[in-house]
C-alpha cells in the first residue's frame, strides 16, 4: 500500500468526502470524537511538530464555539446556573462541545486535504469531465499567478518612475486602476503569442486526448473498496437511527445495540485508514532500509 | 527532393505599400543547420511564419512553400502541426499549461494521441532534455532558460522533421543561450533534424551552422557557407557587428585567407599574419580622473532575502558608484544583480546594511522625493513602463520634453508602445524614465533582445547622458556591451561584488569572463577588450610589409 498522498487523487478525494461527510451529518458525540482523533492523529503524523500555530488557532476556535452555544441557547432541562437572568443549561453546554468537536474535526481533515490535494490533483479529478475542461483549468492555474506577478512588476516599475505623486490613498487608488488597465493590455497582447504557440502545436486540429501522470492500480482500488465498505456500514447505522443522540430537552444517548457498535467500530477504522497507511509505509521503509 | 522549398515568395501586410518579403527562393535539405540573419525589420520573422502554416499572417501572398513536395496549405492539419516545429522568442508566453509534464504532452494531446503513447514520448523527452528533476514542477518555478528548453522539448515531443526558431535565445542570459544552442546542435547531429534559426547573437551559432542566409529589406541577399558569405558580404556594417569576433577581425583587416569563425581559428589566423613586436596599445589617459571621489550611490554591507526562511540573495554587498561614471555590474543569473538594483531604488527593503544615494540614506527620502530629480530605474521588462495607447501619450503622461532627449523618437509618436521593436521600446521607456530628470540612472539589462546595431545606439546614448552629468549603474550579462560602454566594470557573485575595475584591466585579468577579442588575444597582446582595439594593434604588427597602420 502507499500513503494517501501517493494514491490516485480520485481514491483520496472519495476518502475525504466519506470521512468528513459522516462527521458533518451525525451529531453523535462518539462518532465526532473518533473523527477528531483520527483527523488530529493523521495531521500530527504528517506534520509532526510543525503546525503549532494551527493547533493554537484550533484550540481558540474550540473554546469560542464551546462557550457560545450555552450563552445564547437556553434550551434544555438541567439548569446549571443563571447568568444575567438567563439560564445556562447542561444540554446546551454538551451540544456546544459536540458542535465544536465537529467543526474542529472537519477543519483538521480539510487541513490534510489541502496539503495532499495539490492543484494538479484537483485538475485531474475535474478534468476527467472532458479534455477541454482540463486544459481550461490548467491554463487558469497558470495565468492567475502569472498576472499577479506581472501586476507586482508593473507596480514596482511605476513606483521607480515616480508615478505616485504622493503617499496618499487617492493617488494609490488611481494608480491601481491604471495598473489594472495596463495589465489587461499586456495580457491581450501577450495572449497572441500563447495562441500562436497553441496553434503551432496543433490545437484545434481534431479531437484532443488527455495525458495524466496519475495511475489507478490495485492499491487504489483496494483503498476505494475499503473506504466504501466502511462508509456504507457507518452510514447504515447512522441512517437507521441506531446512533441518534438526543440533546434536547434532556440528554438521551442511544441504546447500545449491535448496529450502534458496528457503526462506531467501522467509523473508527475509517478514520484511522490514512494514519495506518502512513505508518505501514514508514515501517516497511525502515525494514527495507535495514537490508541496504 | 528537398525537405522544404520556397519559390518566389512575396508577402505584403494589409495597408502596407511595400512587401515585407519579396521574391524569396531557397530550399532546405534534410539535416541542414541554417542560420537566417539580417537587421531588425528585414522580414526574417515574416518569412519564418510563412513557412509554418498555422502562423501565416494575414496579407497578400504570392509564390509557393512546399514541404516534401506538397504545398503547406494542402498538408493535413495534424501533419502540418506535427512535422514543422516552431519555437518563438518569448519563453514565458509560449507556455500554455501550468505543469512541466502537461506542457510536454500538450501537442500530442491536441493530435489525439492515445495516453500510453504520450506517456512514452513524454518520458523520452524528459530524459533527453534532462528535465526529469523538474518534471513535476510548476512552470512558474522555472528560470528563463529552463522555460525555453521546455518549449523546445514540447515541440520535439511531436517529432517534427523541420524545426524553425525565431530568435529563441534573445531573452536568455549568455549561459542559458549557449546551453540552448548546444542542445540544438545535438538534436541536429543525433536525429538529422533540419534546423532553421533566426538570431541576432551569432557568435556561437555561426561556427556550428552549415549555411547562412542573409536578408535585408525583405529580400534574400546572401546564401551559402558562413565563411564565404561573411567574406563576400558588403555594405552590411550593422550586421557585421553581430558576427563572431574572429570574423569581424578578418573583415576589418582584410588580410586574406579562409575566414576564421571560432576563437581558435581566429588565434591561428592572427598568429600566421601578425607579429608581436608591439604588445599593447598606447595608454589613453583615464577619462574619469577628476570626479572619482564623490559617491553617487553606495551600498554598505547590505543584506537582503525575499522571505524570512529563504537564503540571502545579497550577502553583505558593498559597492560604491561615483558621480558621473558608468558602472557595469556583470554576473550570472540569480547572482542577485536585479535585487541589488531593486534595493537601490527603494522598492525592496534590505534587512541589514545601509544604502546612501547622494550621501543621504534611502530612508531620509520621504514622500517619493527619491524619484524626483534624483534616481530612476529602467526595469528589465520595459513593457511594465507603458501605460498608454501611443508613444506620444506616453511621453506626455510622463511629462517628457522630446527636445531634451538625446535621441529622436518622432517617427514612433503614433505607434502603440507594444508595436515598437525591442530597441524602440527600450528608447521610449528610457525617455519616460529621463522625464523625471534623474541624476542617477539604474538600468537592468538594457541590451536584452537587441541586435548589435541597437546596442551600439544605446551605448552612444549612454555616452551622451554621461556627458550631461548623469551617473549610470547598469547590470548586464552582456560582456561585449559592458566592455564598450563602462568606465568601470564589477563582477557580481553570490550576492556581493568581487572586483570593480576599469574595463581594460577587468577583462584582461579575467580568464573566462571576458570578451571574444580578449580571448583571441590572450597571451599574445595585452589589455585588449574590443575587436576594434585588436584590429588596430594587429595593423601595427603587420608582418609582410611592416607598413604603417592605416
Amino acid at each position: 500500500m502507499r500513503s494517501l498522498e501517493d494514491c490516485n487523487p480520485i481514491a483520496a478525494a472519495v476518502y475525504f468526502l466519506a470521512v468528513t461527510g459522516i462527521a458533518m451529518f451525525s451529531m453523535n458525540p462518539c462518532l465526532l470524537f473518533i473523527s477528531l482523533c483520527g483527523a488530529l492523529l493523521y495531521f500530527l503524523v504528517r506534520n509532526r511538530s510543525r503546525g503549532a500555530v494551527t493547533h493554537l488557532w484550533m484550540l481558540g476556535l474550540f473554546l469560542v464555539l464551546f462557550l457560545v452555544n450555552p450563552l445564547f441557547s437556553h434550551n434544555g432541562a438541567t439548569v446549571l446556573f443563571i447568568l444575567n437572568n438567563n439560564p445556562v443549561t447542561l444540554e446546551a453546554a454538551v451540544y456546544g462541545a459536540a458542535a465544536a468537536v465537529m467543526v474542529l474535526a472537519v477543519l483538521y481533515w480539510f487541513r490534510s486535504f489541502t496539503q495532499i490535494m495539490t492543484s494538479d490533483k484537483l485538475l485531474y479529478i475535474f478534468g476527467g469531465l472532458s479534455p477541454k475542461t482540463a486544459l481550461v483549468l490548467s491554463m487558469g492555474l497558470r495565468y492567475v499567478p502569472l498576472f499577479s506577478r506581472q501586476a507586482a512588476k508593473i507596480r514596482h516599475s511605476q513606483t521607480a518612475l515616480g508615478l505616485y505623486k504622493d503617499d496618499n490613498l487617492i493617488d494609490r487608488f488611481r494608480s491601481g486602476v491604471r495598473i489594472f488597465s495596463v495589465l489587461v493590455t499586456w495580457a491581450l497582447e501577450n495572449g497572441i503569442t500563447t495562441a500562436d504557440s497553441m496553434a503551432a502545436r496543433g490545437y484545434g486540429s481534431g479531437r484532443r486526448s488527455r495525458y495524466t501522470i496519475f495511475r489507478f492500480d490495485g492499491a487504489d482500488a483496494f483503498l476505494l473498496a475499503v473506504t466504501l465498505v466502511l462508509f456504507g456500514s457507518t452510514a447504515v447505522s447512522v441512517g437507521s437511527g441506531a446512533l441518534l443522540f438526543t440533546y434536547y430537552p434532556s440528554i438521551q444517548p442511544p441504546a447500545v445495540t449491535p448496529l450502534a457498535v458496528s457503526g462506531c467500530v467501522s467509523y473508527g477504522l475509517l478514520a484511522l485508514v490514512p494514519t495506518i497507511l502512513e505508518a505501514e509505509e514508514k515501517i516497511r521503509w525502515t525494514c527495507l532500509k535495514l537490508k541496504i | 527532393m528537398d525537405l522544404l522549398e520556397v519559390e518566389n515568395l512575396t508577402f505584403t501586410y494589409p495597408l502596407c505599400a511595400s512587401p515585407a518579403v519579396r521574391d524569396v527562393s531557397f530550399s532546405l535539405k534534410e539535416g541542414g543547420f541554417t542560420v537566417l540573419c539580417g537587421p531588425t525589420g528585414s522580414g526574417k520573422s515574416t518569412l519564418m511564419r510563412l513557412m509554418k502554416r498555422e502562423l501565416v499572417p494575414l496579407g497578400e501572398k504570392s509564390g509557393r512553400v512546399l514541404f516534401r513536395g506538397t504545398e503547406t496549405e494542402e498538408l493535413p492539419a495534424s501533419d502540418s502541426a506535427r512535422l514543422v516545429g516552431f519555437v518563438a522568442q518569448n519563453p514565458e508566453q509560449q507556455i500554455v499549461t501550468d505543469k512541466v509534464w502537461h506542457e510536454l504532452a500538450f501537442g500530442l494531446e491536441n493530435l489525439g494521441v492515445p495516453q500510453p503513447v504520450i506517456a512514452r514520448r513524454v518520458a523520452e523527452m524528459a530524459e533527453y532534455f534532462e528535465i526529469e528533476s523538474w518534471f513535476e514542477k510548476s512552470v512558474a518555478e522555472l528560470s528563463g532558460g529552463q522555460k525555453q528548453l521546455l518549449n523546445l522539448a514540447a515541440v520535439m515531443a511531436m517529432d517534427p522533421s523541420l524545426l524553425i526558431l525565431d530568435e529563441p535565445t534573445s531573452q536568455l542570459d549568455p549561459i542559458a543561450a549557449s546551453e540552448f544552442i548546444t542542445t540544438l546542435k545535438k538534436l541536429n547531429d543525433d536525429f538529422s533534424l533540419t534546423v532553421l534559426i533566426a538570431e541576432h547573437r551569432l557568435e556561437e551559432l555561426i561556427p556550428i551552422c552549415d549555411r547562412l542566409l542573409v536578408m535585408d529589406g525583405g529580400a534574400l541577399i546572401a546564401d551559402g557557407e558562413p565563411g564565404k558569405v561573411i567574406r563576400e558580404l558588403d555594405g552590411q556594417e550593422e550586421l557585421m557587428l553581430a558576427m563572431p569576433a574572429s570574423a569581424r577581425l578578418f573583415r576589418m583587416l582584410g588580410a586574406g585567407g579562409e575566414c576564421p569563425l571560432t576563437v581558435r581559428e581566429g588565434r591561428r589566423w592572427m598568429a600566421e599574419r601578425y607579429g608581436i613586436k608591439i604588445r599593447s596599445l598606447p595608454d589613453e589617459p583615464h577619462q574619469n580622473s577628476g570626479t572619482k571621489d564623490v559617491p553617487a550611490l553606495s551600498f554598505k554591507n547590505v543584506r537582503f532575502r525575499y522571505e524570512r526562511d529563504l537564503p540571502d540573495v545579497l550577502r553583505g554587498l558593498s559597492l560604491t558608484v561615483y558621480e558621473n561614471e558608468i558602472l557595469c555590474v556583470l554576473g550570472g543569473n540569480g547572482s542577485g544583480k536585479t535585487t541589488a538594483l531593486g534595493c537601490a531604488a527603494g522598492i525592496l527593503k534590505p534587512y541589514a546594511g545601509e544604502i546612501r544615494v547622494f550621501g543621504k540614506r534611502l530612508k531620509e527620502y520621504k514622500n517619493q522625493s527619491l524619484y524626483k530629480d534624483c534616481l530612476a530605474l529602467l526595469p528589465q521588462d520595459v513593457q511594465t513602463v507603458f501605460l498608454r495607447n501611443t508613444v506620444r501619450e506616453e511621453l506626455e503622461d510622463a511629462g517628457a520634453d522630446p527636445a531634451e532627449l538625446p535621441f529622436d523618437l518622432s517617427a514612433l509618436y503614433d505607434k502603440h508602445p507594444y508595436d515598437c521593436s525591442g530597441g524602440e521600446q527600450q528608447l521610449v521607456a528610457l525617455a519616460k524614465v529621463l522625464a523625471a530628470h534623474p541624476r542617477l540612472l539604474l538600468m537592468d539589462e538594457p541590451t536584452k533582445g537587441l541586435d548589435a546595431g541597437k546596442k551600439r545606439d544605446i551605448a552612444a546614448i549612454l555616452g551622451k547622458l554621461k556627458a550631461s552629468g548623469i551617473t549610470v549603474l547598469i547590470v548586464t550579462h552582456d560582456v561585449e556591451f559592458a566592455a564598450a560602454t563602462a568606465d568601470r566594470c564589477a563582477m557580481f557573485f553570490r550576492g556581493s561584488v568581487i572586483s570593480a575595475e576599469e574595463p581594460r584591466v577587468f577583462f584582461s585579468e579575467n580568464r573566462f569572463y571576458t570578451t571574444a577579442a580578449g580571448r583571441i588575444s590572450k597571451g599574445v597582446y595585452d589589455r585588449i577588450v574590443t575587436v576594434e582595439d585588436l584590429a588596430a594593434l594587429c595593423r601595427m604588427n603587420r608582418l609582410e610589409d611592416g607598413g604603417a597602420p592605416c
